[in-house]
């Protein structure tokens, strides 16, 4: 073994350039994998710290009927909370924020634009949500004034300002128009995309008179102080809730943000497509190297078996060095990716001049970072070396197929 | 050490049957300087690779130490190879990516002789193939007759009881094709191996001990030479 790994070594050096050739195709590939999944997951990672600071929560409570019928935000079926739900939130360690959220044209005197409004409870709003970070002018909501948050892109598309005065129209619960002035309190530049774009914020108790929710809400957001283990947390919420109060469902951030959810995996899947096509690059090339490489050599693989070595141990041979070659190139290829995606965690790209409010799908606007996979990185290395042994299998498996004197006449 | 019966070996070319070999018969005995001559075409290489285990005969049988060829496996019949016969190539066939050292030291690694004696075997045979000191060269470092050294070490070096050398100095020029032929005389002689080699050049002939002349796949003559030295 020690003598074939050596000689796999040696040979790599037979033919430099075709090697550094091969390798620089291998190192292109694994580093693009690694750059566009570290991209990827960066945008995954911001779109989900997005949507859960600035729009969903970890989750949402609310009647089953108003998330059957979610996309038309019925007021009908609202609800109120009780003190039982209430405890039974905390008790599980979840912080809590009242909403009512409804559909309503926007009106100033330049035009009107379709945006959804979100009646918040201005106390306990930031025990979920982090709206107040974001507000670059003006100021947040106090309880009860007739104000309003809206979005920076919202506020230059209706081209007001604060201290302007827009008019909501909208149908309360009980089916009645409504027309409500407000006075715009504060403008929000919001890292999500949705959120500056098309949403607007009002106090809760203004929302629950003017809709005539008769302090009923839409949903209860919830919220958690960490990251880690959302989904298994909600489980034993999720149970209580569908056991004390069969009304009402809870629905976590990714059931909310199916958009999201959608959009996040059609990119990964035709991303995935891509990094296919690079990778049968790479495999392209090592393919034909080592194709090469076989049959310049196949005199010398004649000589090798009439010297008694092993079939086996020939095509092992030109497996270490096709593994070779996909070891070096992955090394290559990993470090450059680690390089891109340094630079690309640390400083980001921003898009912001291309894409300006294009609606991407995800809930990113401006620098997108990477974020570090090293699993992808340990994966891409992996396959590199393993693809490249592969394809090296198929050349070397013909020239043993040939017999010995007639490798030995090969030309 | 080897005994030949009455082998035939036949080539499809496109849709002819070209008969290569009809009906050869021979006995080499342990410790020969043999050397099998003839025209191109006349069926050496095809004898040498039969001998040699490289290649089946398509009728007759041939033994080795008593033992018959055919039917062993492929895998027996590399082992065969690998601890009994030794080959020199006409165009060396060396690896180009390893030094003489390792070229020469090669069918030991195959054998997984230890680093130790692997080395001292090695060196010892370099030195008495005249290459003491150019161990560390490639074979692009190395002249012809040199890079044939190298081959003609590397077949020795583990001891074969047979080696078989299809036209050794057809790319050498007449000096170094003769200083060769001398080393593997001297090589013969000391070590007790069976040297049989191809050639159609007299030259070459005249340093045979036994001659064996082959046309169109059939021998028709046998010598007995005695070469003053």
């Amino acid at each position: 073994m020690k003598f074939l790994v050596s000689l796999a070594w040696k040979n790599l050096s037979r033919y430099k350039r075709r090697t550094v050739i091969t390798m620089i195709a291998i190192a292109f590939g694994i580093s693009m994998y690694i750059w566009i999944d570290g991209f990827l997951l960066g945008m995954e990672k911001e779109s989900e710290r997005n949507l859960l600071w600035y729009e969903t929560g970890v989750a949402e409570i609310m009647e089953a009927g108003y998330w059957k019928d979610i996309a038309y935000f019925p007021l009908k079926d609202s609800f109120k909370v009780s003190p039982k739900l209430i405890k039974t939130i905390e008790d599980k360690g979840f912080s809590w924020t009242k909403r009512t959220a409804f559909i309503s044209e926007m009106f100033d005197e330049n035009g009107s634009l379709p945006v959804i409004v979100y009646g918040i409870d201005t106390k306990r709003d930031e025990e979920v949500f982090k709206l107040k970070e974001t507000i670059v002018k003006g100021k947040y909501l106090e309880p009860n004034e007739y104000g309003v948050l809206v979005g920076e892109w919202l506020a230059e598309d209706l081209s007001i300002k604060v201290g302007d005065v827009v008019t909501v129209r909208t149908r309360t619960r009980l089916g009645a128009y409504q027309a409500v002035d407000l006075e715009v309190k504060g403008i929000l530049n919001c890292p999500n995309p949705k959120v500056n774009k098309g949403t607007a914020f009002i106090p809760l108790s203004v929302a629950d008179r003017e809709m005539e929710m008769d302090g009923r809400v839409t949903e209860v957001a919830l919220g958690l102080p960490e990251w880690t283990s959302q989904e298994a947390r909600l489980i034993p919420l999720t149970k209580e809730i569908e056991k004390s109060f069969p009304l009402l469902v809870v629905k976590n951030w990714r059931d909310l943000a199916k958009d999201f959810v959608a959009v996040s995996e059609g990119k990964r899947g035709g991303t995935s497509v891509l990094l296919f096509l690079i990778f049968i690059i790479a495999a392209v090339g090592i393919s034909n190297t080592m194709l090469m490489a076989v049959y310049e050599r196949i005199r010398e693989i004649g000589m090798m078996r009439a010297m008694g070595m092993k079939d086996s141990s020939i095509r092992l041979a030109f497996l270490l060095e096709a593994g070779g070659i996909g070891f070096l190139g992955s090394l290559i290829g990993v470090a450059l990716g680690a390089f891109f995606t340094f630079f690309m965690v640390r400083y980001g790209l921003d898009y912001s001049g291309i894409l300006g409010r294009m609606d991407i799908g995800y809930r990113v606007t401006g620098i997108f970072r990477a974020a570090w996979d090293i699993k992808a990185m340990i994966v891409a290395f992996f396959f590199g070396v393993i693809v490249s042994m592969l394809v090296a299998f198929i050349p070397a498996h013909r020239a043993l197929k040939m017999e010995i004197t007639e490798c030995l006449r090969y030309q | 050490m080897v005994k030949v019966s009455n082998i035939t070996k036949d080539y499809m070319v496109g849709k002819m049957v070209v008969n290569a070999l009809r009906g050869v018969t021979m006995e080499i005995g342990s410790g020969e300087f043999l050397s099998i001559a003839g025209p191109s075409g006349s069926g050496k290489t095809t004898l040498l690779n039969l001998i040699g285990c490289l290649d089946k005969s398509s009728a007759g049988e041939i033994f080795i130490d008593n033992e018959p060829v055919s039917e062993k496996s492929k895998k027996e019949l590399a082992l065969l190879r690998r601890k009994k016969i030794g080959f020199v190539f006409q165009s060396f066939n060396l690896i180009p990516v390893l030094s003489a050292f390792e070229n020469v030291s090669f069918p030991l690694s195959l054998l997984g002789v230890n680093d130790k004696e692997l080395k001292e075997r090695t060196m010892a045979l370099l030195d008495e193939v005249g290459l003491g000191g150019l161990e560390n060269r490639f074979p692009s470092e190395l002249s012809g007759g040199q890079q044939q050294r190298v081959a003609i070490a590397r077949a020795l070096i583990k001891g074969p009881s047979l080696v078989l050398a299809d036209e050794p100095t057809a790319n050498l020029d007449s000096k170094t094709g003769s200083d060769i032929l001398k080393l593997m005389e001297n090589l013969n002689t000391k070590h007790k191996a069976t040297f049989v080699f191809s050639t159609h050049d007299p030259m070459v002939m005249d340093f045979a001990r036994r001659l064996i002349l082959i046309h169109d796949g059939r021998i028709v003559d046998e010598k007995t030479m005695r070469r003053l030295k």
